[in-house]
């Protein structure tokens, strides 16, 4: 299956080619998690605070679907 | 113990006098909005003889506890008829510390026709005529008033858009490098400002950190503990210090509540383009900083100094701001962003107010969504307060009044910020409920409802979120009285030491023994004096509402309307 995959906040330099914001598609077995996204990404997950797939907060344990627009965030405030 | 200065501008006469007992342990909001409670008619004309404009640094402001540089700015709102105090950074705030003085009371108005300046320094008070500052910009007024009173010296000030009088005019004062860019930029208190005839107030310390502590070994070791819980959380630590508050365009995009083209839809397409990682590329590149301090001693510097191309330098652009005059105009260009906000810090002018405002002309299509030239060539008309550029700088509600516009953003007569009611759903019950009018600061539910801080509540359903409120109302009146930004709320909402090292700064400064639940009870009293305030002002349960189409209208891509029951708003302030 496909995701899109979508980082932020200087999370986009652990992958090579990829700008912040910019959506990147990545193939997953079926049954996927966030954790094996990080893992083939070769993002530690110690640097994830935030995961979003399709608009709503999620965990690595979460299972992926074909078509998830995912979005990583390290920690971050303001307003 | 601190003084007050007053200020009679009718008589233009300045006394000093002792904080009184009733007003010895408030401070910063609680101060202000007590002040206001008590001595200002609530049924007075905003801009009339009886209003009054009352400055207060916080409780722990010009000591060393970590920033802790916070100006409270308060008065009756002549954009939502209610109570109001609006809140900015810059060093004017540290500096009134030092001097001794606890608020800053301006009342009654001029006869002659003329404009003044007053001048704090520690040789006292004084009410100087200031005509030839009159028409001018607040970064020119800024600049000759560090050359005139020299280059240390805080200068709080209103532009022109203050001086007619326009009701979205905000108070600026700068930060250490001269910028006027710091707004308590709410409600449209410049206005306040400037019906009194006062251009500018210059706050002339030589000090910062020296405000009289009680126990100075005490204070010290608490300050430390302070900065070290700022340090640790991610979000205090890491976050708000490497990109800065407009980081959020992201994760408000990609959580489908990010208000696009007027509060139509919930992403924007180009969001990655206005956001602070951009912003960090793109000044850096330009000589600029991504991170900065808008006062000494903040530890989460969470600015940045964004050059224009011409050269000239917006600091900073916030995201609240990047916001208003990016995806809610539907214009993905950090430059005209910029310039945009350039020149509402010039022409003295609230950016949120303005965006919103602008959203709503362009909703009644005077001109085009996306259009940044035209946005900027009609701010531009505020300058010559031509009729179209007093509509500009008069609020959303008046602009959407004049043109029929059904679909206009706001509460209590005051523009939504950044997050759409509808997909973040406590922060629609802090806008419909909060004494302010449609605030993002008074109970900034994007916490637990987008960021997961403090816990989480689902952002897309009504269930909790009056508890989130109202917890964060009360919270956030105690906070914005001691004079600590608002932002060190991030680490104390995680770490159980936060708020009793807080009262451990406060009771080591003043000699005092409050507890926790001591600060709550001041945080209640506050919001309950200015709900009491509204309430003879003419407010009603009401106006506790968000617009109707808010409720009818679904946001994409969660599809979500706001469903929290009137009832329930209603309940917010049941303690």
């Amino acid at each position: 299956m496909r995701v899109e995959v979508r980082l932020f906040g200087g999370l986009e330099k652990f992958v090579k080619d990829v700008r912040f914001g910019e959506g990147f598609p990545v193939d997953l077995p079926e049954g996927g998690r966030v954790a094996e996204l990080l893992d083939r990404l070769g993002i530690p997950p110690s640097q994830v605070f935030s995961v979003l797939i399709n608009g709503r907060h999620a965990s690595l344990a979460d299972v992926l679907r074909e078509g998830d627009r995912v979005a990583l965030f390290p920690p971050l405030g303001g307003g | 113990m601190g003084k007050i200065v007053r200020v009679d501008m009718t008589a233009r006469k300045v006394t000093v006098e002792e904080v009184p007992e009733k007003y010895r342990l408030l401070g910063g909001r609680a101060l202000t909005s007590q002040v206001v409670h008590d001595e200002v008619p609530p049924t007075c004309h905003p801009l009339g003889p009886h209003n009054k404009l009352v400055i207060a640094p916080g409780l722990l402001s010009g000591t060393p506890a970590p920033s802790s540089g916070r100006l409270s700015v308060g008065g009756k709102s002549p954009l939502t008829g209610g109570i109001k105090e609006a809140n900015a950074g810059g060093i004017s705030s540290q500096k009134l510390a030092n001097l001794g003085i606890r608020a800053v009371v301006v009342e009654g108005r001029p006869q002659d026709g003329g404009w003044y300046l007053l001048r704090l320094s520690p040789e006292g008070a004084e009410l100087l005529p200031a005509d030839d500052l009159a028409g001018k910009g607040t970064y020119e007024v800024t600049k000759i008033c560090r050359e005139r009173f020299g280059d240390k010296v805080g200068v709080i000030t209103i532009g022109p858009a203050g001086e007619m009088m326009l009701s979205a005019a905000g108070v600026t004062n700068n930060d250490p490098e001269g910028n006027s860019s710091r707004y308590a930029g709410r409600g449209g208190l410049g206005a306040v400002m400037g019906s009194k005839r006062l251009k500018a107030i210059v706050v002339d310390s030589p000090s910062l950190f020296n405000a009289p502590l009680k126990e100075p070994e005490r204070f010290k070791a608490a300050a430390k503990r302070f900065a070290d819980i700022l340090h640790q959380h991610p979000v205090t630590g890491q976050g708000l210090p490497a990109y800065g508050t407009n980081v959020l365009m992201n994760i408000i995009n990609e959580a489908g509540t990010l208000p696009t083209r007027n509060f139509r839809f919930g992403r924007f397409d180009k969001a990655a383009e206005v956001s602070g990682e951009k912003l960090a590329e793109v000044a850096v590149a330009r000589g600029g900083l991504a991170t900065h301090a808008c006062h000494p001693g903040c530890v989460m510097r969470c600015s940045n100094v964004y050059p224009l191309p011409d050269g000239r330098v917006c600091a900073p652009i916030e995201y609240e701001t990047a916001w208003a005059f990016g995806p809610n105009l539907e214009i993905g260009d950090l430059d005209v962003i910029g310039e945009l906000n350039y020149l509402c810090n010039d022409l003295g002018l609230d950016t949120i107010e303005t965006g919103v405002t602008l959203g709503v002309l362009m909703e009644a299509g005077v001109i085009p969504f996306g259009d940044g030239e035209a946005a900027i060539r009609l701010l531009k008309e505020v300058y010559q307060g031509t009729p179209m550029g007093r509509i500009v700088g008069s609020g959303a509600a008046a602009a959407g009044r004049i043109f029929g516009v059904t679909r206009v953003p706001v509460v209590k007569g005051q523009g939504l910020p950044a997050y759409d009611p509808r997909a973040c759903k406590g922060n629609g019950v802090t806008y419909a409920t909060s004494p302010m009018g449609a605030d993002h600061t008074a109970g900034y539910a994007v916490t637990a409802n987008i960021l997961k801080v403090g816990g989480y509540v689902d952002p897309l359903k009504p269930e909790g979120q009056v508890e989130l409120s109202r917890n964060l109302q009360i919270a956030t009146a105690f906070i914005d009285s001691t004079g600590l930004c608002l932002f060190v709320a991030f680490a104390v909402l995680d770490n159980p030491e936060g708020l009793p090292t807080i009262l451990e700064m406060i009771n080591a400064q003043y000699g005092t023994s409050l507890t926790v639940e001591d600060a709550m009870e001041m945080g209640k009293r506050v919001l309950k004096a200015e709900r009491e305030f509204n309430l003879w002002a003419g407010f009603t349960r009401a106006d506790d509402r968000l617009p109707e189409f808010f409720t009818y209208e679904p946001l994409p891509p969660h599809n979500t309307v706001f469903d929290v029951p009137g009832e329930e708003l209603d309940r917010v302030f049941d303690f």
